[in-house]
């Protein structure tokens, strides 16, 4: 079977089933007797070997077949859970991330065999299922009791109306036989109603379908619980209907007897005569029973009664399924494109109805305003479709940071916040590394081993956090700890020896330039190197990085108390509110996510600090910035002219742009500039307006 | 129906010519001087229209257009060449050039004249001091009716907008 074209489905799914192991393996390290969890491991490495041996990945399937067998194990109380184990389950889940990177890369599996793993897994199951065996034994038989009892009676407990104890009758006088047979499905299975209809199918091939329990239609809609129960009518043997049933895979068991309608507990003969009263009365009895073989919801509640012997094979209520469609990133861009068009035209539309300020049709007013809504709403819409929370990201911290705890021999503890902030896609695919390189370095540089930290009064953990929120258009990502905090004094030492900076420079600088030294290439004061960090490429990397996507990276640090590290980016990269203004005769957009306040300034308010311009704005000292002199243009207003100052804001730090004229707020595109403009540093993009004219966009940060 | 049949008769046959031998280009004005630009290399040709400035830029950079939607650089072909700053007048256009590693550049030119097919024997490849920078960016020069044409490096002028 060519299965290529399913490649990239089955890439993406067996990355969100790894990272779902992940996941609930260390909630399982934390809490080993979490029965949900172990049915989600179970049910998440059951369908991981079921694809991989769909696509023909023999190394993959087998080591997930061994890893499905100790948490079947697991979850049926025969081991416990210890802390070795989810040592190598943890390693069998970096070898089938191997696979998925090899599969990725070659759409081939690689040739690792990771017996090693397999052997310990086994291990792992036999020395669990020694001290197990009898419990085992003592279980089956019980089981099977259960079992039996339970669906021997199922087909007899159908509620038989009129007509089909007539059919039964009828066929029964022909010399056919009817059968009852009760099939069961794994609960793994995630399609029930497919491999039900599968088992209709296979059984309508040898046998007349006359009664379902549930009904086929709610057997179709997957209205049912894990069993539903057929009368048949054959001319053949029960065997091969059975067989013929057993052969749809995930299924569990297949039971059939022959029925004798003698034997229905809906049956009376003495009813046969009257059956218009007799209907209501079944009805009636039917509902008190306890059978999970009832469709309708009160069936679905009373089951987990019935099935409380073995209640740890019970699944929980199932997860929300939500209805999702996966987008090529591509047609999503494409669309982004096309809704950027529509509202530069509808941009257009406004500046010309404002034209035309002769009694204008205020009906097309209103239709442009209504299109101006529409717009507005859609540019949401689809934005907030590319937006993805950074949990795909983030979720991997935990486990790393629990990895990382044993090679470096610290005692450490990732607190996370915010995961289900979202970001652009584009955004969150790239912030992975930069975050993983600023934890590593909390890890290993932040962090003071358990003497120092005892010495000091800190707990024994050390604490990292890694919180995330919306703060405006932007989006925060902190990462913090209780660790060491930075030692600027070793940073200045470092920075004169290896002559990055020149003593007397490093006698100016202040604690916070010294801590920019660090961003610089090649640049790092761990005094080992390690493999975790230390080696002087990355907090370059990670400023760089984020740089390019339009964001910036901030630390504050404390000695001996720990050190933060924020991160900002921009929530979107395509489209912004923005303030347009005039400077000279060129107009200008300001990111209205930077903007605090418009202030009027009478010239007299301004006052000079160290030769430099500053108003004193509600007790605060704001430096001005005069744009026309930064962009090169004559100003047309008049020196004793009222200044109009945009107060903009980055972080804790603020500036006010001296303008000329405000025109007011807009929703612009924003179009790249490509390489020409790496050279001005505060124009990070242009817009169209609506008169087709272009403006340039003034990146505040840049500015301050 | 006979129409149709003609041309296809000839068309192979110009088709020839033109991919064996030669190659067309477009010729422009710069002051007094024509010089020639591969006509593979030309994605639009529009007329002078408002350009929006950038500051701290180099003074060949003009600014940027709206070309469709599109935001486009705008490089001065005169102030490339060491010519007298541009006089905008009804025949200046500005030629939109694809390259390979800009994308979309366009280029300011006093007028558009024509488009002429020089055969290879009529491009002559010149070499030049390598000091003297404006020239490099002519390749070659060719003859046609008996005017001389400078044909342009592409590549020279992409690596000049940088």
């Amino acid at each position: 079977m060519d299965v290529s074209q399913y490649l990239e489905i089955f890439l993406d799914e067996t990355k969100e089933h790894l990272q779902n192991l992940n996941t609930r393996i260390l909630e399982l390290e934390a809490d080993p007797e979490g029965a949900d969890t172990i049915n989600e491991i179970f049910r998440a490495a059951h369908s991981l070997k079921g694809m991989a041996g769909t696509m023909g990945y023999k190394r993959m399937q087998n080591l997930t077949h061994d890893m499905e067998n100790v948490f079947s194990e697991v979850r049926n109380g025969n081991i416990k859970v210890k802390p070795e184990m989810i040592d190598v389950l943890f390693q069998c889940l970096d070898a089938l991330e191997e696979y998925t990177d090899n599969i990725q890369s070659t759409a081939d599996e690689g040739t690792n065999d990771n017996d090693a793993l397999i052997k310990q897994l086994n291990d792992i199951l036999n020395s669990g299922s020694v001290s197990s065996a009898k419990a085992e034994e003592a279980q089956a038989p019980e089981a099977a009791a259960t079992s039996v009892s339970e669906s021997g009676a199922k087909w007899d407990e159908i509620a038989l109306d009129d007509s089909q104890i007539t059919v039964i009758k009828e066929a029964q006088k022909q010399g056919k036989k009817v059968y009852g047979i009760n099939v069961q499905i794994q609960e793994s299975c995630i399609l029930k109603a497919a491999r039900a209809f599968l088992v209709f199918k296979a059984v309508e091939e040898l046998a007349e379908i006359i009664i379902s329990e549930p009904s086929a239609q709610d057997v179709e809609d997957e209205k049912f619980d894990r069993d539903f129960t057929l009368i048949i009518l054959s001319d053949g043997e029960l065997d091969a209907v059975i067989k013929a049933a057993e052969s749809v895979s995930e299924i569990e068991k297949v039971t059939g007897a022959p029925i004798a309608l003698e034997n229905n507990k809906h049956y009376n003969k003495s009813e046969e005569a009257e059956v218009h009263e007799a209907a209501p009365e079944t009805a009636g009895t039917e509902t008190p029973e306890p059978a999970a073989a009832t469709p309708s919801v009160p069936a679905a509640a009373s089951a987990p009664a019935t099935a409380k012997p073995d209640a740890k094979k019970q699944t929980p209520a199932k997860p929300v399924v939500n209805r999702t469609v996966r987008v090529d990133i591509e047609k999503l861009d494409s669309l982004m494109n096309l809704v950027s068009e529509l509202i530069i035209a509808k941009n257009s539309l406004v500046s010309v109805s404002s034209q035309e300020q002769t009694n204008v049709n205020s009906a097309f007013n209103e239709q442009i305003e209504y299109l101006e809504q529409v717009t507005t709403n859609l540019h949401e819409s689809v934005m907030k479709v590319r937006m993805v929370p950074i949990e795909s990201v983030v979720n991997k911290f935990p486990r790393m940071i629990r990895d990382l705890s044993k090679k470096l021999d610290k005692k450490m503890e990732l607190y996370m916040t915010g995961e289900e902030t979202e970001l652009d896609r584009t955004v969150v695919d790239e912030i992975g590394d930069p975050l993983m390189h600023l934890l590593r370095n909390s890890a290993d540089h932040g962090l003071e081993s358990a003497e120092v930290r005892a010495q000091r009064g800190k707990p024994a953990v050390g604490s990292i956090f890694l919180d995330a929120y919306q703060d405006g258009n932007n989006v925060v990502i902190e990462v913090r700890d209780d660790g060491n905090g930075i030692d600027t004094e070793a940073v200045r030492n470092k920075a004169i020896e290896r002559g990055t900076i020149t003593p007397e420079q490093a006698a100016n600088m202040t604690d916070k330039d010294i801590i920019n030294l660090l961003f610089l290439p090649s640049f790092s004061t761990a005094k080992k190197v390690t493999d975790v960090s230390g080696r002087g490429v990355g907090l370059d990397v990670v400023r760089s990085k984020i740089e390019s996507l339009s964001g910036e990276v901030e630390v504050k640090s404390k000695l001996g108390v720990g050190s933060t590290w924020t991160i900002r980016l921009p929530l979107t990269l395509a489209i912004i509110q923005a303030l347009m203004v005039v400077v000279g005769d060129e107009k200008y957009a300001i990111s209205l996510g930077s903007i605090q306040t418009l202030e009027d300034i009478s010239p007299s308010e301004v006052k000079l600090v160290q030769n430099k311009e500053v108003i004193h704005l509600r007790g605060t000292v704001i430096p001005l910035i005069r744009l026309n002199e930064v962009l090169d243009i004559e100003s047309k207003k008049s020196e004793n002219e009222n200044l109009i100052v945009v107060i903009v804001k980055k972080g804790d730090k603020m500036a006010g742009l001296v303008i000329d004229e405000l025109i007011g707020q807009q929703e612009i595109v924003i179009k790249s500039l490509g390489k020409y403009t790496k050279q001005c540093k505060f124009i990070s993009g242009a817009t169209i307006l609506g008169d087709g004219e272009i403006a340039l966009i003034l990146d505040a940060n840049a500015l301050i | 129906m006979e129409l149709s049949t003609n041309t296809a008769k000839n068309l192979p046959e110009e088709e020839k010519r033109g991919i064996t031998e030669s190659v067309q280009y477009i010729v422009i004005r710069l002051g007094n001087e024509q010089y020639g630009i591969d006509i593979r290399n030309i994605d639009n040709i529009v007329r002078m229209q408002p350009i929006t400035r950038i500051p701290k830029m180099p003074d060949y950079l003009k600014g940027v257009i709206n070309m469709r939607g599109e935001v486009i650089p705008v490089i001065s072909m005169r102030l490339v060449m060491g010519l007298e700053p541009d006089e905008y007048t009804k025949a200046t256009r500005i030629i939109v050039l694809k390259l390979e590693q800009e994308g979309n550049v366009g280029f300011i030119v006093d007028e558009v004249k024509e488009v002429v097919t020089l055969t290879s024997n009529e491009i002559e490849k010149i070499t030049y001091n390598s000091k003297e920078e404006k020239t490099n960016l002519i390749t070659a020069v060719g003859k046609h009716n008996g005017e001389l044409i400078s044909l342009f490096d592409l590549n020279a002028i992409s690596i000049e907008g940088n």
